[in-house]
This record gives structure tokens, sequence and C-alpha cells, in this order.
């Protein structure tokens, strides 16, 4: 195995003519054959850095790399592409062209193309070839776009929002089909969502990004088992002094409450709250939900 | 493949061009005998100046056919409609024209010159398909009205036109790297157009050297020779304007 | 068979997959020495990721409750240290419910019974007592 992780970025910045920001120093680690979820509000930078690994977009500084690739070199992103699968947020595709005509243009650039996989996703997804992409509906082409990425062989699949727009039959259909392929062929997911519950139910590893950062990142696991919520509530105003210990990523204070977020679990946080003498400490796990909210909202 | 997909964007274009020029120019063969029986109304001395001179001068050369299809349909109508179908050919890259599938086309394994480079591979070969069908109907609808062309005087014609167009043919494809919809590239091509005319019509001087001189095939009408210098220096032209095209596209953001 | 996990409860999948295949067993659902499905087909039946399936099998067996086979796959263990786990629930079930009730009669609402459960436990970890 040539490299550990499939996708890789470092401090990756990007700015935009015109001025704007869209990411600001990005770092992420996507483990070879991991299903990675990919978290943020919109505007975040997901899209860009999704752009950025596919060669669409250059980076303005950094580093993004693709199994071992440099992401912003053009003829390494050929190279990239050839391994690679990505389904666009608008599921965008030739509207003229029929469905049996998107799917032999595609297969004509892969060598590697899989006509069983075709076969059976044709069949499981129920496309209709004579159809003309534009008169299919939404789900019908996230459904061709799934099977024209997964048909080709490719290590590593990118999807933008995979599941936006779709109803709840239709988003369990699109996440059995991924999490099916997976499995049986050893793929990378990398996919951004804003449907935590999704994300949740199918990803190994997430990271969350805001305003062109990572702000937590790891694998589902663990992130479970290590992020608690600590509402302690003192006799007097919370401690004024900046509250430290292992792990707390976000602090909150509102009069005589003090809100910690912490990555590292409960104990460090309690055992500094005794010693300021707090006079009540609750500790709940943290759902996803509740992790991705903390972390992209403000710390006051 | 990519092949395919440019085909598939601009055939209809290319069958209205096709359709359009084959009925103007069947539609100029089959006048001329109408012109023929003009000509001896034109008064052989007036002095009308300019514009007399030129309808004089027309009148002379339409006694015979060739001359006439030349002054006519290669000097005059090709001027302006073969200009329009250039740039029409050449305009809407393959990731042009914003949401039908530009971010599909970039996601598969090719690179940016090979987008630019087949897109202008492939509508150049349309553009000297048009040329040479559009020529040819000389020859063929020429007997309908009792005349003859030669079909060596079609094909030399036909690649005059097809080197002049090129160039506003890569123009197109150039400010199509630039502009997503298929409008601007186009108008802006035809401004551009407009614009070298109107200089030639007030810089007399330029006119031997204008692409305009070599669309017509005015060399080649009056010695035989083909215009050598011309069509190399519109190919040159052509060339550099895709090159730009190229370095245009790759450096882009989508 | 086996339902669909809850991603969103707060306790992890591999751990909401594993209860129920204890439960399963004891329940009589599944007996010593039938086989589990696989790992690829019930992460694609139950739409979960393969991995976490793994998980689940892996600690399964970690604690005796199943085999894994080489090639062949999962099988429930046909061992009795799965009814002793089971007991040991049905014990831990009674005291739980003891103390839920004697809480209930003070007044102690059903959140903040659950919070007092969390810090315990929470304290339960610096002790270096293992989970689970």
């Amino acid at each position: 195995m040539a490299d550990a992780h499939a996708v890789e970025t470092v401090d990756l910045h990007k700015r935009y003519e015109g001025g704007s920001d869209a990411l600001r120093g990005l770092t992420l680690h996507v483990p070879a054959g991991s299903i990675f979820g990919f978290l943020g509000r919109n505007g975040a930078g997901k899209t860009t850095t999704i752009k950025i690994l596919l060669g669409m977009v250059r980076p303005s500084a950094g580093r993004a790399t693709v199994f071992g690739l440099a992401a912003d070199d053009p003829a390494a992103s050929v190279e990239i592409r050839r391994r690679t699968a990505f389904v666009s947020d608008e599921k965008d595709l030739y509207g003229g062209m029929t469905v049996a005509e998107m799917i032999r243009f595609t297969a004509g650039f892969f060598p590697r193309w899989r006509d069983d996989l075709e076969q059976r996703y044709l069949r499981t997804f129920e496309l209709p070839p004579d159809r003309k992409v534009k008169a299919l509906s939404r789900g019908m082409r996230t459904k061709l776009a799934l099977l024209l990425s997964l048909s080709r062989g490719a290590e590593l699949l990118v999807l933008d929002e995979p599941t936006a727009g779709l109803d709840p039959a239709m988003t369990e259909e699109v996440l059995q089909a991924l999490v099916g392929h997976a499995a049986r062929e050893g793929m990378t997911i990398f996919f951004s969502s804003h449907q935590i519950a999704e994300v949740e139910q199918i990803a190994d590893a997430v990271a969350i990004i805001d305003r062109g950062r990572t702000v937590v990142s790891g694998a589902l696991d663990d992130l479970r088992e290590n992020f608690r919520r600590v509402q302690l509530v003192f006799d007097g105003e919370a401690p004024a002094a900046a509250f430290e210990a292992p792990g707390i990523t976000r602090v909150r204070r509102s009069g005589r409450v003090l809100t910690v977020l912490s990555t590292a679990g409960a104990e460090p946080i309690l055992d500094r709250a005794r010693a300021l003498h707090a006079v009540s400490m609750d500790v709940v796990p943290v759902t996803l939900k509740e992790i991705f909210l903390e972390s992209v909202t403000m710390e006051e | 493949m990519l092949w395919y997909k440019s085909w598939r964007d601009t055939r209809w274009r290319f069958f209205v061009a096709l359709g359009v020029l084959t009925l103007s120019g069947t539609g100029v063969v089959l006048i001329y005998p109408r012109v023929l029986a003009l000509v001896p109304l034109v008064p052989s001395s007036d002095a009308g100046g300019e514009l007399g001179q030129r309808i004089r001068e027309i009148a002379q050369l339409s006694r015979e056919f060739r001359g006439y299809i030349w002054a006519q349909w290669f000097r005059q109508n090709v001027r302006q409609e073969w200009t329009v179908v250039s740039a029409l050919l050449g305009t809407g890259g393959l990731v042009a024209q914003g949401s039908t599938g530009a971010l599909f086309t970039l996601s598969l394994p090719v690179s940016r010159n090979q987008l630019v480079a087949v897109r202008a591979a492939a509508g150049l070969a349309e553009l000297l398909i048009v040329a040479l069908t559009v020529a040819l109907l000389l020859p063929i609808v020429a007997p309908v009205v009792g005349q003859r062309y030669a079909v060596t005087d079609a094909v030399a014609h036909a690649l005059c036109m097809f080197a002049a167009g090129a160039v506003f043919f890569s123009l197109a494809c150039l400010l199509s790297t630039s502009f997503d919809d298929p409008w601007r590239p186009l108008l802006i091509a035809v401004l551009a157009a407009a614009v070298l005319g109107a200089c030639e019509t007030v810089f007399r001087g330029l006119q031997p050297y204008s692409v305009f001189a070599v669309m017509s095939g005015d060399v080649y009408f009056r010695t035989g020779h083909l215009p050598w210098i011309g069509i190399l220096a519109s190919a040159g032209v052509s060339a550099a304007l895709l090159f730009v095209a190229t370095v245009n596209l790759a450096r882009r953001d989508f | 068979m086996l339902l669909r996990p809850n991603p969103a409860s707060g306790v992890p999948i591999y751990l909401q997959l594993m209860e129920q295949v204890k439960h399963a067993i004891e329940t009589g659902a599944l007996r010593a020495g039938e086989q589990l499905p696989g790992i690829r087909p019930l992460a694609e039946e139950l739409v979960i990721n393969a991995n976490t399936v793994a998980k689940a099998y892996r600690e399964l067996e970690h604690e005796g409750v199943i085999e894994l086979r080489h090639g062949a796959g999962a099988f429930v263990s046909a061992n009795s240290r799965p009814k002793k786990a089971t007991e040991k629930l049905r014990a831990g079930q009674t005291v739980v419910s003891d103390a839920v009730r004697k809480l209930r009669e003070r007044g102690v609402t059903d959140d903040e019974i659950r919070r007092l459960f969390e810090a315990e436990l929470a304290g339960v970890v610096k002790t270096g007592e293992p989970r689970g």
C-alpha cells in the first residue's frame, strides 16, 4: 500500500479573485479505505476543497495530495482523475444525452470500466436507458451519477452533498449503494454533507470545517467516546480566568454557569471544576450534531 | 469520446451554417441571368464617384460568370456571412455554458489542453467541410443557369475561406474560454470583424493585407496563384489565438 | 432480525449492535453454534459502515460471545459465558431500577437521573476500572 492516506491537505489556502478567503489553512487526512464525512456550514469551504482535489481550482497556498500525487500539478491531476470518481452537488451531467449514451461516453475514458457493476446498478437503480438526462428527476440523476462513478473502477469516490434534495427512501438507497460498494471494493469514500444523521450512520471518520479551517477531525467512534459537554455552576460569577484543562475546545460563560466542551472526556474538567469549587457538575455525551453546532458557532 | 461531445455540441450550428450558406450561394448563382440582363443598362461613362465606380466595376466583372461569382459571392456575401459562421462554429468550448456538464467534463481524466485541442480540431474540421461544400456547389449549380465554374477555382477559394475563417473561429474559441455564455464570444468576434472592416474602409492602403482579402481570394482571382503569405499569416494568427486559449483555460478556476 | 441502529442516540453504533446480538442470543433468536450474518451483507442491509460491523464482531469475540472462524464467518459461541454476561446484566438491571425508583420518589426527574449516571460514569473512568 503506497499511502496510508488517500487524501491529504496541509495548510491549504484559497483566495478567490475579488478577495474572498475560501480556505484559510485547511488540514485533512483521509485514511485509505475509509468512509470519510466532511461537514461544514454553507460557505465553509467544502466545495472549494473538493474542487482543489480534482484540479478544478488551484490553491493559493499549501499542499493537497491524492494518492500521494500533487493535486495542483496538471499532469498529476489527470492521473488522479483516472483513479477518482466525482459526483458534484448539482449532479452535473450532459442534458442532451440519454442514460445509455452517457454510460457509453463515460466508459470510453476508463479502460478498467466494470461492466458487471454497470449492469448491477442499472438494475438496482432502475434507470431507463433511453431517457434523456434532462428529463430525469433529481433522484434519478443522482443515481445515474453514482452509476457512472461506481462502475469506473475508481479507488476514491468524492461526493459533494450526495443526498441533497432526495426523499428519505432514495437517500437510503444511495447510502446503501455507497456502503455496499465500499465494503466490496475497498474504495475510499470522501463526501461532504449537511445531513449529519447520514454521516453518523455510515462514516468511519469525519472532519468538521468552519470558515476555511478544520475545527474537529478524527474517527467517529473516538469522537463519540471522548466528546463530552460539562456544565458547571458556581456560587458567584463563573471564573473569569481562562478555564484550562487538556482537551477543551469551547468554553462559554453565562453568569454563574460555565459550559465546557471537551474532546478528552470529562474527567480533567471535573478535576479542575472541583478545585474551583463548582457547586454542580453535569456531564452529557455529545451527538455529532451537537459537536457540529458547538464547533461552528462563535465562542463568547 | 471528446470528439463525439464536441460534435454533439456543435452539430445544429453546423447544419444551420451549411443550410444558410447553401441557400445563399445557390441564390447568387440562380439570379445570374437577371444580372446579366441588367449589365448593358449600366452606363459605361458615368462620373458617379466612389459608388458609381464600384457599380461599374461589378457590372464589368459580371459579363463573365467567374468574375460575377467572385465580385458578388466571394467578395461581398461571403465576407459577411462567412465571418459570422466561422465565429459561430468556434463559440462554446467543452466546458463553457455553465451547467451543461462542465464539472463532469472537468472530472474526466483529460487535460485542459486536450479540451481546447479537441474542440478546436473538431470545429476546424467542420469549418473546412462547410467551406468545401459551399464552394463545390458552385460548379454543381452553375449548369442550371447555363454556366460553368471550375472545380479548381472552387477548391482554391474554399481554402482561402477556410484560412481566413479560422482566424475568427479561433478568436471565438479564445473568448469562449473566458466567457461561459454562448452570446458574448460570438458578438465580440463579430464586433471585431466589423471594426477590422471599418479600418479597412478608412485606411484603403491596408486592404491587400487584410484577412478579408484572403477570405475573398482576391489574389487568386486576379493571378491564379494562391495567396500563400496571406494563408500562412492567417494560420499563424489562428494558432496564436488558440495557444492563448489553452493558456487561458489552464489557469482558470471553475 | 437485527434492527437498524440509531446513529443519533449518542451510543456508538458498534455498541448498539453488540447489545442486539447479545439480546438475540438471550432470547433464543440466535443459538449456540449458529452463524451470524456476514460483515459485508449485514453492513449493506443495515446501511452502516462495514468497519463498524467488524468492530462489533471483534468486541463480541473478545468477550467470548461469538467466535470468528477465518474464512468461514462468525458463529455464536458454544460455551456459557454469554449466559454469565446476561445474568450480570440482569442483576445490574435490578440495581438500576431500584435506584431509579428511589430517585424518582425523591422527585428527581428522568433527565436529572440520566445526568447523575453520566457524571458517575465519568468518575469511574478516573479510577481506571475498565468500562463495559
